[in-house]
């Protein structure tokens, strides 16, 4: 039997990182029969919906603070099977099957946003829902802030290899560039491993040229570009995966290599996160930011 | 890594030379008078042109390549982005002014299809 793979998809906020996540997870279990646990670690509680055609998970912390305390939950309260072909006793089209949880987090202005990923975690490992039958587990953590709770994925060593996803824009980048910070400060206590950027393309200029310079330059690779298209937002409409909903569009197939991709990638590194500076030429070289003379800096327009 | 949706071990690091791409994507393929029409349309589906793709050149035999090998089935098989903007970049790079318009429209954000006869 494999040895069970945990991975990490990180992502800015609003980036598509559940969806490409959720796409990307189905297609390595439609398509190549994988035993999947999704451990969704976004406050939203949005990593799980398309696998069970649901419109939110109930969360660990909701289920928590329901029953009393953690401690009162058992694991098939907070684990659901997936919906359709993902659920494991459907054997139609896939052996593979996807398990589903969130860990939810504190309402809104209260407390630490990490808390209920450090607890989901602890709680899955306890009740042992990390079983010998998994493939893979996969985190879907956000990225805007890689403070300790969302950091607790690869801090404790459960995550080894973490894709980000990211595009051309500028404050997706410069949160790539910041997960990778985080990643770089518990590459050599824990292991975690930096294993590649997925563009969700926005369709910009030059995006491709601008995702592999960055890839290149923090020292991984671009392993896929995934375009835009609408099948996602119809298929996201019905709470479903475009893998489910148009099996053999060509966005599934986008869909099918990058997760081909993921289950024979090898290339796990330490990321050479850039500086600022850096990060700042790399844009304007490719022209998502214009060079200013040093007097223009701070003038309005009709000033400078 | 992966370039040309061949898979490159780690131990070649993130920065793979294009010789060793051309010589992975020419390994087993015998291009020779084969015709590659390449059609390209917008995201919504418009079919904008047909395009040839010069023969005796790097980018020839790697649509050849991805056509005979593809897991996308079809008369017209969709070009994966990825390995759409990647046969560019190395056709720029060793093909010169045969395939200097080709490149130009392949890395748009325009969906290709490829056909070999």
């Amino acid at each position: 039997m494999a040895e069970l793979r945990q991975i990490a998809f990180y992502g800015k906020g609003g980036i598509g990182k559940s969806t490409t996540s959720q796409n990307t997870l189905a297609a390595m279990c439609h398509y190549y029969g994988k035993k999947i646990l999704i451990v969704g670690c976004d406050p939203k509680a949005d990593s799980t919906r398309l696998i069970l055609h649901e419109k939110a998970q109930s969360t660990i912390m909701q289920l928590a603070s329901e029953a009393g305390t953690v401690e009162d939950l058992e694991l098939e309260d907070v684990c659901k099977p997936g919906a359709g072909e993902f659920h494991p006793d459907n054997t139609d089209i896939t052996e593979g099957y996807i398990n589903c949880t969130e860990s939810g987090g504190p309402e809104p202005g209260v407390g630490c946003a990490g808390r209920g990923v450090i607890t989901a975690i602890n709680f899955l490992e306890e009740e042992g829902a990390y079983d010998d039958d998994l493939d893979f587990v996969s985190y879907d953590v956000l990225g805007d802030v890689v403070c300790g709770g969302f950091a607790m994925p690869i801090r404790e060593g459960k995550a080894q290899e973490i894709y980000i996803v990211m595009s051309g824009e500028m404050m997706a980048m410069y949160a790539a560039n910041n997960i990778s910070k985080g990643i770089l400060k518990y590459a050599n206590t824990g292991g975690v491993r930096l294993a590649g950027l997925i563009c969700n393309a926005r369709m910009t200029d030059k995006e491709y040229d601008l995702a592999k310079h960055l890839a290149k330059q923090i020292g991984t690779q671009m392993i896929h570009f995934v375009p835009r298209s609408n099948h996602v937002q119809r298929a996201e409409l019905r709470r479903m995966t475009v893998v489910e909903f148009a099996p053999n569009s060509d966005q599934a197939f986008e869909y099918r290599e990058l997760a081909r991709k993921i289950i024979n990638n090898d290339l796990k590194v330490i990321p050479k996160p850039l500086e600022m500076d850096d990060l700042e030429a790399l844009l304007m070289e490719f022209g998502l930011e214009e060079e200013v003379e040093e007097e223009a800096i701070g003038k309005k327009a009709e000033e400078a | 890594m992966f370039v040309c949706g061949y898979h490159f071990p780690a131990s070649e690091g993130n920065d793979v030379s294009f010789d060793k791409v051309i010589e992975k994507v020419k390994d087993g393929v015998d291009p020779k008078g084969k015709v590659v029409t390449l059609t390209s349309e917008t995201r919504e589906g418009a079919k904008l042109e047909e395009i040839s793709v010069p023969e005796g050149t790097f980018a020839h035999v790697a649509f050849v390549d991805y056509y005979e090998n593809t897991e996308v089935q079809g008369d017209f098989r969709m070009v994966y982005y990825t390995n759409k903007y990647q046969i560019s970049e190395i056709s720029k790079s060793v093909d010169g002014e045969a395939t200097k318009d080709l490149c130009r429209k392949l890395d748009d954000m325009n969906l290709y299809r490829v056909k070999v006869s």
